[in-house]
């Protein structure tokens, strides 16, 4: 089976061969991955922190592929601080694993952070045609084969609170709600237009996102979060589903969100990204919205794949294609990327249990 | 007087810094007692807060506002406290572990600490081991509270206990970790007192600790 037709069909609930993957992995992974399987590093491409390249992804028989535009492709630009063109400053910080050691980026500076900031900032320009050069490529190269996603994570919220600092923000909800109304509209604007347009050049799905669950409950309320967040994530979705009604949206949140699924299936929601294990039962989301929604990641990269044993990525790998994937639906992949204190045996037994265990499962 | 410490506690719950403030000093000046206006007026306005979030009436935002409105009061109040001679509940040094710069939990565990009559020295984040050892021998705090929000920083926990173990500070000391990853089964594995999941329940934690 085509890997875009694998997506599409699990997408249309209905089951494929076998379950669809999508798996991305920090650069410190993918480094120790590419010189496992002997294969060259190209360009790194995913966002937030991600560290994939296509070469990897379609040697691990992956079937969708991503490319970004939008501000979380300011992750991991240089190793020391650096300014991003939203004028939002980072720094790494450095980790030790097993492994060996890695770094994050982190932002230490918030141009926003002064309340009168916002009179006089302009953000980029989303119209610059050298960010979708990539997207092109990969449409040209790629768009027969895989299910091309692109991705405008951070779509709202997380690139607002980078402007503005966390707890500013989340007090500017409850004290200062017209100034989070401004700066929300600034990554809103900004990212709509980027979506838009990949919409437009062809992308088979848009991928947005926002984390708003914290590991067992909302950080902010389904009250707060439907004022400030979900008429803007209608207006996103119904203007991507205009330019092509066959486009999917998948959204992104970390942690628990039960709260406000039935809100984003309302609002013309495909798919839900990531399914936290560890925050949201995955057989419940099933029975309760498997019907109505689609589901990517699930496979816990908190416990399972860093900490668990290869059995244990198996036996969760068979079953969530047991729940979660019953009758199609699902998206198998980590629920971030692969972080390099996984053990490559924990890699390899997820890869392996999902591109070798077909539809229907006995 | 009942009305000011009502006015007052009402200021904390809706997170209305500027009220706490000037009714704070309203009753001052009235004469009621630094510590009855703490207790009364925040310490269990801020365990109420903390039982609203338990049951997800509410959630950080409203957390964070009814936070800082008490630490705007308890700013007034700290020199009258000092001055009466009132004991904290006890005293927690907290931190972000090493590599970690993620500190909207670890700050909401501090302030809640705070609200509860907890004398609180915030770490920071990053903080490596060998700080967490010079602030339990240099401040005498009873606790070390320990955030984590990434799988790749948690083992600085282990760290950190094996620090103190090797300062011969252990035993002075409980340590309570917490964090998006970190469960009762990773404390325990760990050798740490106590976990929580949340700062409410920190909190809980933290005082049934100092009061064993």
């Amino acid at each position: 089976m085509k890997h875009r037709d694998r997506v599409l069909t699990a997408l249309s609930h209905e089951t494929p061969d076998r379950c669809p993957m999508q798996v991305s992995f920090t650069p410190e992974f993918a480094a120790r991955l590419s010189q496992e399987v002997e294969i060259g590093a190209g360009k790194l491409h995913n966002p937030h922190g991600g560290g994939n390249t296509y070469e990897l992804e379609r040697h691990l028989d992956e079937d969708m592929l991503l490319t970004s535009v939008g501000w979380a492709n300011w992750y991991y630009q240089e190793a020391d601080s650096y300014l991003d063109e939203w004028g939002i400053g980072w720094r790494s910080v450095a980790y030790d694993t097993p492994y060996g050691p890695g770094r994050y980026t982190e932002f230490d500076h918030h141009p926003l952070a002064e309340d009168g900031a916002i009179e006089n900032y302009q953000p980029p320009d989303p119209t610059n045609p050298e960010l979708y050069k990539e997207a092109e490529w990969v449409l040209q190269n790629f768009k027969d084969e895989y299910w091309i996603v692109g991705v405008t994570v951070t779509t709202i919220f997380e690139c607002a609170w980078a402007l503005r600092g966390y707890e500013r923000m989340l007090t500017d909800f409850a004290l200062n709600p017209d100034l989070a109304e401004r700066i929300l509209d600034l990554p809103y604007h900004y990212h709509l237009a980027a979506a838009k347009k990949l919409t437009q050049m062809g992308v088979d799905m848009i991928w947005i996102g926002d984390d708003v669950g914290a590991q067992h409950a909302m950080l902010i309320s389904p009250k707060m979060w439907r004022r400030f967040l979900k008429p803007r994530m209608a207006n996103f979705i119904a203007e991507l589903k205009a330019i092509n009604p066959q486009v999917k949206v998948a959204y992104h949140s970390d942690g628990c969100i039960y709260p406000i699924i039935p809100d984003l299936i309302e609002i013309g929601l495909d798919v839900l990204n990531p399914v936290q294990p560890a925050s949201m039962d995955p057989v419940r989301l099933k029975r309760e919205y498997g019907d109505r929604l689609c589901f990517w990641g699930s496979i816990d990269e908190q416990h399972t794949l860093p900490f668990g044993s290869a059995a244990d990525v198996r036996a969760e790998v068979r079953s969530r294609i047991e729940t979660l994937g019953k009758h199609g639906g699902l998206i198998l992949g980590p629920t971030h990327h692969v972080q390099l204190d996984t053990p490559m045996e924990n890699f390899w037994a997820m890869i392996n249990t999902i591109t070798a265990t077909p539809y229907p499962i006995t | 007087m009942k009305q000011l410490i009502q006015e007052i506690s009402d200021g904390v719950m809706n997170g209305d810094a500027a009220t706490v403030t000037a009714k704070v000093q309203q009753a001052l000046q009235a004469g009621i007692e630094a510590s009855r206006i703490l207790n009364e007026g925040m310490i269990s306005t801020m365990a109420e807060v903390g039982r609203l979030f338990e049951e997800g009436e509410y959630f950080v935002p409203e957390m964070l506002i009814s936070a800082r409105a008490m630490q705007a009061g308890l700013g007034l109040l700290k020199p009258y406290l000092v001055e009466s001679n009132i004991q904290s509940t006890g005293k927690v040094a907290i931190g972000t572990v090493k590599g970690d710069l993620h500190d909207i939990g670890k700050n909401l565990v501090a302030m809640m600490m705070e609200g509860a009559g907890f004398e609180v020295i915030d770490l920071g984040n990053d903080v490596s081991p060998d700080k967490f050892v010079a602030a339990v021998r240099d401040s005498g705090a009873q606790i070390i509270a320990m955030s984590a929000l990434l799988t790749t920083t948690m083992p600085a926990m282990t760290t950190t206990i094996q620090a103190l173990q090797a300062a011969g500070l252990r035993d002075q000391v409980k340590v309570i970790i917490g964090g998006a990853p970190i469960t009762q089964e990773y404390a325990e594995k760990i050798g740490a007192d106590g976990f929580a999941p949340d700062a409410s329940r920190a909190v809980s934690i933290a005082k049934s600790l100092v009061q064993a």
